[in-house]
């Protein structure tokens, strides 16, 4: 049997239900239907009255959830895709983010975010918006990487009683499969060395971790050994995973899918330069799409997103450095 | 919320409209008298920040307060004092959120009208107008999951509010949903400086209840007796199941739009038309025409919540303020997740 | 006849894969552009694929209730060659394929575009001249300095030393017998290592020491040759100062005073102990002070009046039976005056018309040739080998 990252999404999102009445999910076309994607087939008939289709009105889905959770309740809101939680910003970072530290009461909200380029996916359905939410106080932004993170990393989502921005990729919803369902997980917080190396580092996150293992494989041909880390979630981010791994290769690439001003590569890059400058045998490097919106044509949408070969381009020049 | 920061009503034979009516008025006395007390420690440099009143929306947003009970959801806006006080909110929470003390329920991240007890259903409103609606849509969801029957949630907002995509978006997710939520909208003419012919084009802003599918009535937003019985219907309303429903009062705001505005853009011929009299005075004449009150009454019950406001004053500048060695600056509530820059 | 493949179509957002449930048309049927010919199930809805163009089937590959991904052929249309020219597939059209995701915008081709854009390595920094963050903290570590790391060959770009280069050879001294260097050692290469940053020079010239090997069995105590020069050069630098100058960034710093050291080889280094006003005191009175020094160099007990702040230097390399060297200036002067060994030398005697034995030294100035030049250094060596000749001025 093998599970998909999105059917991974679908049954963390079912255990959640069956596991806490408190747990809802509140989005546009989420009920019967089962949502613009299918990650929540099967479950308004599973759990009745549990699984909501909501007005297309991202700011007020955004903003029953957090009067839903200071209820108590626990609701997950799925956007139909991440651009569109634009509509949703004022709620999401200045309500939801702000509840605990104002007034001491937890939001503990799931906010799926759909996100990433799919092929003719073009300027609003293909946006990566977690630097975005990672820059506000009070969210915690996951990006799942593998099947087994969105499932354990969602239900984890579920279980913090803060508001979680959750990154699912949407290249990797029917492309990623793996053998079963985890039974464990690393703590959310904690990056994971998704492969050993020696010779350079490269950080990632999200589809890019794919990438980033593709590069591994094909720089192992030519005598490197690449280390990749995976951040899992970009906020909280585990700088003394990436700092142990340069430490040991001396060497980053940091590369991410969203636009190239600041951003997850870019915090990375200080952070690393600010604690670490004394383990870089060479500069840091970062990649990341290009600074225009996301082409909606395939030719164009490849070359705009970093792809394996632009990375190990990137790599190389690097470790001939 | 738990109230009631007066003394229990000294007269014993009334009319349960009377008791109403009294119990009203001296909140709204209590209301003004603070809103007041702000003024002048704005003024006098005392408050960090912007002082917004409620002066000429007090029989309003009392009403609002009254017509909820314990265990009800409200979202009040910047000039819900008297609601807030009618809800149950103790003047301490009020004094040391203005003033900043360490004790208040904000502890100083955040000020004057932005308080709130969120679980004991008082929300703590953020800035943007129209966003607190769909958070008491929340609640009132919850509740109805959890099979808790009976509650209401009323938000309030001004004329300027119903021109964001939130207040839309919010009042018919309440339709969609069935909620019993009461959307009270106090139309005071101007929104910040900007007169109602440039915030909507509809005739009346009621109007909009039937596009939403809510349930609609006018009100006079002066006439305490007819806030009182129409809040109090709305509210009876909603608890009974039929579904959302607007309340647009009529009134003008009597200030600035906050203490840093002098209002001169405010049509002096508008000022003197009968829809624009003091809530306050008007119900001081109702309560003398109807020997309800006479002169030493009223001059006792200012007195006394004169007394009560510099009492609690008094207590709250012996507070400490925030300590920012001891602040925790801790955004989330899961402390191991919070990344520590220095 | 042409013919146009039935291709999987990308039915949705993320959709890897779709199953054939049915197939609307079978081989020989003739069918228009747009209609319906094969349904197919996606994970998120049952679907028809449209063709493509009006043709005839020619063949349906795709079998039922099977799994295809997006882009996989399915069966092949035959079109007549108007229908295939409609739709681009002219054989004439350029084929423009996938654009390569690294190839450049052309915009970029006027641009200059370094090798290593953004990677601030210098061309040519063959060896440890570019030294990275992380070398900077090992070397910070270890104690080492960049002269340290001039036996390593760099293997990175233009031949830089990366860090693996240089743990390697790290690892490999590590292999070899290691003492711990004197405390005196570690100073003087310091001291070396700094002044070595400056472009020094030397010049030189014999000097007669007869006069002066006469004038020295008059005295009590009796000065070696070197004191003379010590005194020579004192009255030299008294006249004019200025060759012991220093020079700072674009200002010229000024001797105060003619404090002079001299080299004292002790244990495994030197010391130079200074004798302050050297231009003040008599020829004896420094005679008298310098066996005073050495002996208080020699038990390393120098007091503090006694070192530093000295504005040049002599040494004596004769002592070690050297003829000439080229010393090298503390890092805090300019100047630095040596003293080979002294040695017989036929001399042209211009009188007596015949070479006759005259005894010789060469005497050498090392200095910074940033504040002074050749002529000037001649100049000042002149005027002491002059007053060397003439011990009576002295």
């Amino acid at each position: 049997m093998s599970i998909t990252y999105l059917e991974a999404i679908r049954e963390a999102q079912a255990r959640a239900l069956n596991d806490d009445p408190r747990v809802f999910i509140y989005g546009q076309d989420v009920g019967a239907f089962g949502g613009a994607f299918k990650a929540t087939k099967n479950l308004a008939a599973r759990f009745p009255g549990r699984v909501l289709d909501a007005p297309i009105s991202e700011d007020a889905m955004a903003g029953l959830a957090v009067g839903a959770a200071i209820e108590g309740m626990r609701p997950i809101i799925e956007m139909q895709f991440a651009d569109f939680s634009t509509v949703a910003f004022n709620q999401i970072i200045n309500q939801a983010a702000t509840l605990f530290w104002r007034t001491n009461v937890p939001c503990p909200i799931t906010v799926r975010l759909p996100c990433g380029g799919t092929s003719g996916g073009g300027p609003f359905h293909s946006q990566m918006m977690e630097a975005i939410y990672a820059h506000y106080p009070g969210l915690v932004v996951m990006t799942p990487a593998t099947v087994e993170d969105a499932y354990s990393m969602l239900l984890e989502a579920v279980a913090i009683d803060d508001p979680v921005i959750f990154c699912e990729h949407k290249l990797l919803y029917n492309h990623l499969k793996a053998e079963k369902l985890p039974t464990e997980a690393l703590p959310v917080g904690k990056a994971r060395i998704a492969r050993e190396g020696r010779d350079l580092t490269i950080v990632a996150y999200s589809a890019m971790v794919q990438e980033a293992l593709i590069v591994a494989d094909e720089l192992a041909t030519e005598g490197w050994e690449i280390e990749v880390v995976d951040l899992r979630s970009v906020k909280p981010l585990d700088t003394d995973t990436v700092m142990a791994s340069v430490a040991r290769t001396g060497r980053l690439l940091c590369v991410g899918e969203a636009f190239p001003w600041g951003g997850v590569t870019a915090e990375v890059i200080a952070r690393v330069a600010c604690e670490g400058f004394g383990l870089l045998d060479v500069p840091p490097q970062r990649l990341n799409a290009k600074d225009t919106p996301v082409p909606y044509h395939p030719n164009l949408w490849a070359a705009h997103r970093p792809t394996a070969p632009r990375i190990a381009a990137a790599a190389r020049k690097l470790l001939r450095l | 919320m738990v109230h009631s920061p007066l003394k229990p009503e000294p007269v014993g034979d009334v009319s349960p409209m009377q008791e109403l009516y009294l119990r009203a008025y001296r909140l709204m006395l209590l209301a003004r008298v603070l809103d007041d007390k702000f003024a002048s420690l704005y003024r006098a440099g005392k408050i960090h920040g912007g002082v917004f009143l409620g002066r000429g929306q007090e029989a309003l947003s009392v009403a609002c307060g009254l017509a909820l009970r314990e265990g009800d959801v409200f979202a009040p806006l910047i000039r819900d004092q008297a609601g807030r006080l009618a809800f149950g909110e103790p003047i301490l929470d009020a004094v040391r959120t203005y003033l900043g003390s360490a004790l208040g329920p904000m502890r100083g991240r955040d000020g004057n009208v932005h308080r709130g007890h969120p679980k004991q259903g008082l929300l703590a409103m953020i800035s943007h107008l129209g966003a607190m609606i769909s958070v008491v849509n929340g609640a009132l969801l919850a509740r109805r999951m959890k099979g808790i029957a009976g509650t209401v949630g009323l938000a309030c907002c001004g004329d300027g509010a119903t021109s964001t995509g939130a207040f839309h978006e919010a009042l018919n997710q309440a339709a969609v949903e069935k909620l019993p939520l009461v959307m009270v909208v106090a139309n005071n003419q101007f929104a910040y400086s900007t007169p109602t012919a440039r915030q909507f084009a509809c005739d009346s802003l009621l109007d909009r209840a039937a596009g939403y599918g809510f349930h609609g009535s006018e009100v006079d937003g002066t006439d305490l007796s007819a806030c009182l019985t129409t809040l109090t219907a709305a509210a009876d309303r909603a608890r009974a199941g039929r579904g959302p429903q607007l309340v647009v009062a009529r009134l003008l705001r009597l200030c600035g739009h906050g203490e840093h505005d002098d209002a001169h853009y405010v049509d002096a011929k508008l000022k003197h038309l009968p829809a624009s009299r003091d809530c306050l005075k008007a119900s001081e004449d109702f309560l003398r025409a109807q020997e309800w009150a006479d002169a030493p009454t009223l001059a006792a019950w200012r007195a006394e919540v004169v007394q009560k406001v510099e009492e609690t004053l008094a207590k709250v500048h012996r507070e400490p303020a925030p300590d920012p060695f001891k602040e925790n600056w801790y955004a989330l509530s899961a402390r191991h997740l919070c990344e520590g820059y220095e | 006849m042409p013919q146009i493949p039935i291709i999987m179509p990308q039915l949705g957002e993320s959709i890897a894969e779709a199953t054939i449930v049915n197939f609307l048309v079978k081989p020989g049927d003739a069918i228009t552009a747009d209609q319906d010919i094969i349904e197919v199930e996606t994970n998120k809805a049952n679907m028809n694929i449209a063709s493509p163009s009006t043709g005839v089937i020619k063949a349906l590959t795709a079998k039922l209730q099977e799994s295809y991904p997006v882009g996989a052929v399915l069966g092949q249309i035959e079109v007549t060659e108007a229908e295939a020219a409609r739709l681009g597939l002219d054989p004439a059209q350029p084929d423009d394929g996938p654009v390569p995701a690294d190839a450049a915008p052309n915009g970029d081709q006027r641009r200059v575009r370094p090798t290593v854009r953004g990677l601030p390595v210098p061309a040519h920094a063959a060896g440890a001249s570019f030294m990275s963050p992380r070398m900077k903290a090992r070397m910070h570590e270890l104690g080492l300095h960049a002269a340290d790391l001039a036996g390593i060959a760099g293997s990175g770009a233009a031949g830089r030393v990366t860090i693996q280069d240089f743990e390697k050879y790290i690892n490999n001294l590590n292999q070899q017998k290691l003492t711990e260097a004197s405390s005196m050692r570690v100073a003087v290469a310091d001291a070396m290592r700094r002044s070595w940053t400056r472009p020094l020079a030397t010049v030189g010239l014999p000097v007669g020491l007869d006069p002066l090997l006469a004038h020295r069995k008059a005295q009590n105590p009796k000065p070696g040759p070197a004191l003379y020069a010590l005194r020579a050069l004192a009255i030299a630098l008294a006249e004019n100062s200025a060759p012991a100058g220093r020079l700072v960034g674009s200002q010229i710093v000024h001797p105060s005073a003619i404090d002079l050291g001299f080299a004292v080889e002790a244990d495994d280094g030197v010391l130079v102990p200074v004798i302050r006003n050297a231009d003040q005191k008599t020829l004896s009175q420094l005679t008298t002070r310098y066996a005073e020094l050495v002996e208080l160099a020699r038990q390393r007990k120098l007091p503090g009046d006694a070192t530093g702040g000295s504005i040049a230097t002599v040494t004596n390399y004769g002592t070690f039976s050297l003829t000439f060297a080229t010393p090298i200036p503390l890092p805090e002067q300019t100047l630095v005056l040596g003293l080979g060994a002294g040695r017989k030398v036929p001399h042209w005697d211009e009188a007596k018309q015949q070479f006759i034995p005259v005894m010789e030294a060469n005497l050498t100035l090392s200095f910074d040739h940033r504040v002074l030049d050749g002529g000037a250094a001649g100049r000042l060596l002149l005027r002491i080998t002059d007053l060397m000749t003439h011990p009576e001025q002295l």
